[in-house]
């Protein structure tokens, strides 16, 4: 039998063909995947030209080629300022209590969840923990102030705890409650859905696991600890993780919708005052150097808290 | 197996605290649909709960004969329509890409496609964009933002990689070309995914109101959520100017103030479509976030 060799170019002149067979299959494909692209080159990488903005003094007519170049001199404004600072302090501050409470209350609601018996109770209970998620911001703020009015509710039940010398007041108008509200009303809306995620990863562990742990003798108690906690905690690492990454965000909608006069001063986050000083006040330079700044620090935070865990657990999100 | 006394204790326990919790989730809700049933200037003197005292339609009247806010619910479902239709073929055509292994220059588009996100931009050089595009007061600034996101795509590419190896390729040695393939055989299955996207977006947009608060400032062209929204703050507003005047004394006799049956009704109405739908889809909803959470 003849030995076929090739040379190189013959090999070269097979690649090219398979490669041209290859794009005569998918042409179709790429101009499936054309808007795609398209819209993410229009609108998510032409913006990132735009940061050029934070380091100069903009000027909205002359636009971005014709604004004079300050270097970082925004920055140092920025942190000069109070009010910035006391965004960023605010921020943290919102984000911080969330991350730090709010990460294991849905494990928790989770893991009661799965421990109820009668099915349509439990599918009953899944429903109405995840109606709140679907609701709007607005609709959830309207009802919240419903609920705080002079008049409302939450007074009625103060007052009928505590007697008629409870001074009936409006805690939404205070803002010292605002920590409060943000923590709370985000758990109201979104501790059902969250769970979701968790169930399904309980519901993954290997039930044999518990079988074995009965019959040694471990309670329920002991069961979850040793044996759902460590059967979950990739799910737990990796959310966690995402988390994290938004110590610097807010939920514009949630920390805008419950800012009103009375509170507004002093509860302002790095997204509404970028929205009031940029937006409104047309301060494009210095509320674009802020958000930078911002981005920047949350992208650190997600790489590191990222490599601290791959080095800790092996689990990470990339 | 028999459970010990404490396991006993312990569910009987838990369905009363998860009874607990399904009455804080609800009674929010149902409150206010009591207000807004009820006549307004007996709902200033307070106390309802969940039923109305003196029944009455007449706030859901007012709304719905009101101009800005029926001109918001139609505005806000028509481009939740169009928005979803658009967001749903193109995300689907991106993830039918990706999940073709075979294609050239596949991973290099992907990498395109997921880099942005990570890339901190900030909500100031977008509004310098939308302006120079000419979205700004224009219907299409509520539609084309979002109709591409990379996660939307990997939901559906995970489904996706989950079907039966093979389909795609016996179909092509068959003689059919990838169009064909994608039209006949993989989108009567990939239904369930389509419909999970195409209910997160249309929940999204409905319930979406900060573009209208970034770049509209035509009335005409508000958002059904801003427009509730604005209904909330003003009385709000008008609550503090009434405080303020009782202790300068000036005459506010002349504001009038939305009652809170009012607002209630506009509030619920504006979340009627979901609530009304959500026993029936909420399956839906539910399915696609283990997909995106466990492979993505």
């Amino acid at each position: 039998m003849q030995s076929v060799e090739k040379t190189s170019a013959m090999v070269r002149r097979d690649r090219r063909s398979v490669l041209y067979r290859k794009l005569n299959r998918y042409k179709y494909v790429y101009l499936l995947m054309l808007p795609a692209i398209l819209l993410t080159f229009v609108l998510a990488y032409l913006p990132t030209l735009g940061i050029v903005m934070a380091f100069q003094d903009y000027d909205i007519i002359k636009g971005i080629g014709g604004s004079p170049f300050v270097g970082f001199d925004n920055f140092i404004k920025i942190f000069s300022t109070p009010k910035f600072l006391h965004a960023i302090k605010n921020t943290v501050t919102y984000s911080g209590v969330g991350i730090l409470f709010g990460t294991w209350t849905p494990i928790i609601l989770a893991l009661l969840i799965n421990e109820i018996t009668a099915t349509r109770f439990k599918k009953l209970v899944q429903t109405i923990s995840y109606l709140p998620h679907f609701l709007s911001w607005v609709s959830v703020i309207g009802i919240l102030y419903g609920i705080f009015a002079i008049n409302g509710s939450f007074n009625d039940i103060m007052v009928a705890i505590f007697g008629d010398s409870y001074e009936r007041t409006n805690i939404l108008t205070d803002p010292d409650n605002f920590l409060g509200l943000v923590f709370w009303s985000n758990q109201w809306k979104n501790i059902g859905w969250s769970s979701i995620v968790y169930l399904a990863a309980i519901v993954g562990v290997d039930q044999s696991l518990y079988e074995a742990a009965t019959v040694d003798g471990c309670n329920k108690f002991r069961q979850i600890i040793h044996i759902t906690i460590p059967g979950i905690f990739p799910t737990i690492a990796v959310l966690f993780i995402m988390n994290i990454s938004g110590l610097l965000a807010s939920n514009f909608e949630q920390v805008f919708g419950l800012q009103n006069i009375f509170t507004q001063e002093k509860t302002e986050v790095i997204s509404t005052l970028v929205y009031r000083q940029g937006i409104l006040n047309g301060e494009y330079s210095l509320t674009t150097a802020f958000g930078l700044a911002n981005g920047i620090v949350s992208f650190l935070l997600v790489y590191t808290t990222n490599l601290i865990s791959k080095k800790l657990s092996g689990i990470g999100l990339w | 197996m028999k459970k010990s006394i404490g396991e006993k204790i312990f569910d009987k326990f838990n369905i009363i605290i998860m009874a607990f919790l399904c009455v804080i989730f609800i009674y929010p809700y149902l409150n206010q649909v009591a207000i807004s049933l009820n006549d307004g200037a007996d709902t200033m003197l307070g106390g309802i709960t969940i039923f109305p005292r003196k029944f009455t339609w007449v706030n859901y009247e007012a709304i719905i004969k009101n101009q800005d806010i029926l001109r918001a619910f139609v505005l806000t479902a028509l481009v939740a329509l169009i928005h979803t239709g658009f967001t749903v073929v193109i995300c689907l055509g991106a993830a039918y890409g990706a999940h073709k292994k075979d294609m050239p220059f596949r991973n290099a588009i992907i990498w395109f496609l997921l880099i942005p996100g990570y890339i901190p931009v900030g909500a100031i050089p977008v509004f310098i964009l939308y302006r120079h595009l000419h979205l700004l007061n224009n219907v299409l600034v509520f539609i084309i933002p979002g109709m591409f996101t990379f996660y939307n795509m990997v939901v559906i590419r995970s489904y996706l990689d989950g079907l039966p190896d093979g389909l795609e390729e016996a179909a092509y040695v068959e003689g059919a070309n990838e169009m064909q393939i994608l039209f006949k055989i993989i989108l009567p299955l990939c239904m369930p995914v389509l419909a999970t996207i195409a209910l997160w977006t249309i929940v999204g947009s409905w319930n979406s109101w900060t573009p209208t608060l970034y770049y509209v400032n035509d009335r005409k062209l508000y958002q059904l959520q801003y427009v509730i929204m604005q209904l909330i703050k003003q009385s709000e507003t008008i609550q503090k100017m009434t405080t303020e005047a009782a202790i300068t004394g000036t005459d506010v006799s002349n504001v009038q103030p939305t009652s809170e049956s009012i607002k209630s009704a506009a509030i619920i109405f504006s979340t009627l479509p979901i609530v009304m739908s959500y026993p029936f889809l909420q399956k839906y909803f539910v399915k696609g976030i283990t997909v995106g959470a466990v492979k993505g």
